[in-house]
């Protein structure tokens, strides 16, 4: 299954316990970017930490995660 | 005189951004210094060459505590409703709190916020419970709008973000002080000068946001003083009630019993 995480592809085993979010950020994601804290959305759509789990994952789907940065 | 920003009470109306310093030391020097209680901060995907990440978070948010302060999310670099909306969820999120600084890009060239894009995010955010601080352009129309939609707080721009310009119009902003006297007015943007912020309040808006003026700065924490007295200074100014202007001169000495050589003289 291939998946793009902000931007970047990957490719995933097509298994069903791999569809769900969080199993996901946990293949995918660096460990010092799982520490850290962030937001998410998938496919454009914000995704609450509470529902990382019971979110799934499909085929092409895009997530973006992102992390506190400076701003003005 | 104190702030209200939806029901938060502040001591200090300069409202300051974390970006562009040349690194977290002068950013919380420059902060402290500024004394503001506001502090913008945003969301990206993570670049190992940007200042980001959970520990410059919570550098700020250190920072913003010292001064008893909030930290204020923005949507930078959005260019859509949607796009805003969602980063908006992804803020309150992260950083806890319903304020948002709606920024909402329509232009490239010059980061001109797009008026349709911005009404119809702010419209949506609001009714799912934001603190909506939209950032606006300096048009009266959008900004009565904005208010009408519920926004206790709008934030027009001096110029395009960046270029230290000042007060491009001010005349506009004069009209959006007048028109909307019960609206929290905060101009954001484009502020090159300590004196362009004085001239801001002198004309009656409630506070003063900017991030550029400060962190590039060859002295930022000088600067960050120096706007906090500026902006003090034009607060006063405008409860103190500036004198109208003439068009032809007044001597401010009386002239009654000026020496004898100005006296008419005598037949």
């Amino acid at each position: 299954m291939k998946i793009y995480i902000n931007g970047e592809a990957f490719e995933l085993p097509d298994t069903s316990e791999l569809r769900c979010l969080d199993i996901v950020l946990a293949k995918a994601l660096p460990i010092n970017q799982q520490q850290q804290s962030f937001a998410l959305a998938l496919n454009g759509d914000f995704i609450g930490r509470e529902d990382y789990q019971n979110t799934a994952v499909s085929e092409n789907d895009s997530i973006d995660v992102l992390f506190p940065i400076v701003g003005g | 005189m104190s702030l209200n920003i939806y029901g938060q009470t502040l001591n200090n109306r300069l409202l300051i951004g974390s970006a562009l310093y040349p690194s977290p030391e002068v950013m919380r020097q420059a902060i402290l210094a500024s004394g503001s209680q506001v502090v913008t901060l945003s969301l990206k995907r993570q670049n190992p060459l940007a200042q980001s990440g959970e520990k410059i978070w919570r550098y700020i948010q250190e920072t913003v505590e010292k001064n008893h302060g909030f930290l204020l999310p923005n949507t930078a670099g959005c260019k859509s409703a949607k796009e805003a909306i969602t980063l908006a969820k992804m803020s309150r999120e992260l950083f806890q709190t319903d304020w948002i600084k709606l920024e909402v890009i329509g232009d490239d060239y010059n980061l001109q916020p797009d008026p349709i894009e911005l009404l119809n995010a702010t419209e949506q955010l609001l009714a799912d419970g934001f603190k909506v601080l939209p950032y606006c352009t300096d048009d009266l129309v959008i900004c009565q709008r904005l208010y009408a939609l519920g926004c206790q707080v709008i934030m027009p721009w001096a110029s395009p973000i960046g270029t230290g310009k000042g007060l491009m119009n001010p005349y506009n902003l004069a009209s959006i002080r007048q028109r909307l006297p019960e609206a929290t007015l905060i101009l954001d943007a484009g502020i090159g000068k300590p004196s362009d912020a004085c001239i801001a309040m002198e004309m009656g808006f409630d506070g003063v946001l900017l991030n550029s003026a400060i962190a590039l700065a060859d002295n930022p924490a000088l600067m960050a003083k120096a706007f906090a007295t500026a902006v003090s200074a034009g607060e006063s100014a405008y409860i103190a009630g500036t004198m109208p202007e003439r068009q032809t001169a007044h001597p401010s000495t009386p002239t009654l019993d000026t020496p004898f050589w100005h006296q008419p003289e005598h037949s």
